[in-house]
């Protein structure tokens, strides 16, 4: 027997029936939708887009999934006077804030103490928001990273079984809590901890791992107190005590949109200054971008003037072109923001900047 | 394309490939609309980082094997997702009359009693319609060994239905299923 009549043998034997599409009755879609209105989890690491991988991506979608979470409101924040940005010299200092910038920091950091790499060499080059119960710290050593991700514990259990589907689990114990190891190929894999006071940590290898240097380095991860956090940080990282100072500066050549709030730039946690300036800009863009819609929508001719040339102002603003180096943010920015200039406002210009 | 639309247009341009590579693979019929709603809800968590359109087929077809292999040891639905297209599937196979053709069952027999590995290289290639670097790809063998397993496989399959040059004739002809394009 040929090869093309055993195959042909085989064919025979298959027991779809394609006509069974037909009589589906839209239960396809059914499933289509259901699968939508389902949370999606972080796949994509959060951090500062490199061009590299925006490319490979839907750019604005991306750059939004760069500066996810960074918007939630804080009680931190809101236990503060309101405070209303009355334009670019009107920043209140920090001083007039309750409590110092330093205890600040270590209130939002005390709220969940996290893991670090007791390891020489090992620098944090991306951080956000450690005082939410998300957020994210990636240290670099050479030619290798690790990534270190929060979420809420109510979310372990969808993880867990998501990555079930990249490989078996293998339990091991990470910072002195039980975790699963879980293989993406032989020289990218994660650990992810089981969940402790609210949250649970997963770690993720980037760059040049094998099994042993990951299980190596999975020793010398260790808890830490809110102090040691912090003073773990590089100057550079925007924590909660820095942010009025740090908004100031990047809104000094940023028109104000009407009844601009700075408490909207709440900043609890820390920030790197790509994730900080997304979170500015982004907000300051969005105001206008709804700004634009309401006056288009009222006939208020001038009030849409105002808007569109605030959004086109934003090829200069200093911050953009700051972070463009690092990431594609500003890119979506303006891409967005001339649209909506234009008359044009995307759909998807909330995903795409994550207002 | 924002990440929803490319999952749209992900899953309008595969959900019949999906289902079929899950109906030829289970059981129960409907337990094809739990593999289909788990893969796809894979996908749709995985949207930001969805491989190119040339490619997420067999990406798919990558997590549709392991949904199965999962599906097969615990026996369970994790997800309650795909109830509509469950009670669907049910209500709509009623019993195929070549199902019961002698040499249509003595194959699936056959197939059975292959080396797991071996049976999802030749299936994917005859059924799905892969290339075996394809296939490969799926099983996450190298071509090298994609191509000695389905050899082997043909092999034994020839050993385990006999070296018959009972040809599939005008009765299995008549019977057959036509094998749905899968455009690669």
């Amino acid at each position: 027997m040929t090869d093309e009549h055993l195959d042909r043998l085989v064919r025979d034997a298959d027991p779809y029936r394609p006509e069974i599409i037909q009589r589906l009755g839209g239960a396809d879609q059914h499933l289509l939708e259901e699968i939508m209105s389902t949370p999606k989890l972080d796949s994509v690491p959060a951090r500062p887009l490199r061009r590299t991988l925006v490319r490979q991506l839907a750019g604005a979608t991306a750059a939004a999934a760069a500066v996810a979470g960074i918007f939630a409101t804080s009680s931190l924040w809101s236990a503060q006077p309101d405070d209303v940005y009355a334009g670019p010299t009107g920043l209140p200092s920090v001083g007039t804030a309750a409590i110092s910038g330093r205890e600040l920091d270590l209130k939002a950091a005390q709220e969940h103490p996290r893991l670090l790499i007791d390891e020489p060499g090992w620098k944090a080059i991306s951080v956000y928001g450690f005082a939410e119960e998300n957020g994210s710290i990636e240290f670099q050593n050479g030619d290798r990273s690790l990534q270190m991700n929060w979420y809420p514990d109510e979310q372990y259990q969808h993880y867990y079984d998501d990555r079930l589907h990249v490989s078996k689990p293998e339990v091991t114990t990470v910072a002195n809590r039980p975790a699963s190891i879980f293989t993406y190929s032989k020289n990218d894999m994660s650990a992810m901890l089981e969940p402790q006071d609210g949250t649970f940590v997963e770690l993720r290898t980037g760059g040049n791992w094998t099994r042993a240097t990951f299980d190596e380095i999975l020793t010398h991860v260790i808890k830490v107190d809110a102090k040691s956090f912090l003073k773990a940080l590089p100057p550079e990282i925007v924590t909660p005590g820095d942010v009025r100072e740090e908004a100031a500066k990047i809104l000094a050549d940023v028109p104000s949109p009407p009844g601009f709030d700075v408490s909207v730039l709440d900043n609890a946690g820390a920030n790197d200054p790509y994730q900080f300036g997304a979170a500015v800009a982004g907000r300051v863009t969005c105001d206008w971008i709804a700004e634009w819609i309401r006056a288009d929508s009222a006939g208020d001719h001038q009030a849409v003037k105002q808007a569109a040339a605030a959004l086109r102002s934003s090829h200069q603003w200093k911050v953009l072109h700051d972070m463009n180096d690092e990431g594609d943010y500003p890119e979506v920015v303006w891409e967005i923001a001339d649209k909506v200039a234009d008359g044009d406002v995307p759909k998807w210009y909330k995903d795409g900047l994550g207002c | 394309m924002s990440s929803e639309d490319r999952f749209r247009h992900v899953y309008a341009g595969n959900f019949e490939a999906l289902l079929a590579y899950a109906s030829r693979r289970v059981e129960q019929p409907d337990d094809a609309a739990d593999v289909v709603a788990e893969t796809f809800l894979v996908a749709w968590r995985r949207s930001a980082d969805l491989p190119s359109d040339d490619e997420v087929r067999l990406w798919l077809y990558g997590v549709a094997r392991r949904v199965l292999a999962n599906h097969h040891r615990s026996g369970i639905r994790r997800e309650r997702l795909g109830e509509r297209l469950r009670q669907c599937l049910t209500a709509v196979s009623t019993p195929d009359p070549g199902s019961e053709v002698p040499q249509r069952l003595a194959v699936q027999a056959a197939l059975r009693r292959l080396n797991d590995t071996d049976r999802e290289m030749l299936l994917l290639t005859v059924w799905e319609g892969l290339q075996p670097r394809e296939a490969a790809e799926v099983v996450g063998v190298s071509p090298t060994a994609a191509r000695t397993r389905l050899s082997r496989a043909r092999a034994r399959l020839r050993e385990l239905v006999g070296d018959d040059p009972h040809a599939p004739g005008h009765v299995l002809d008549v019977l057959a299923v036509p094998v749905p394009k899968e455009g690669r």
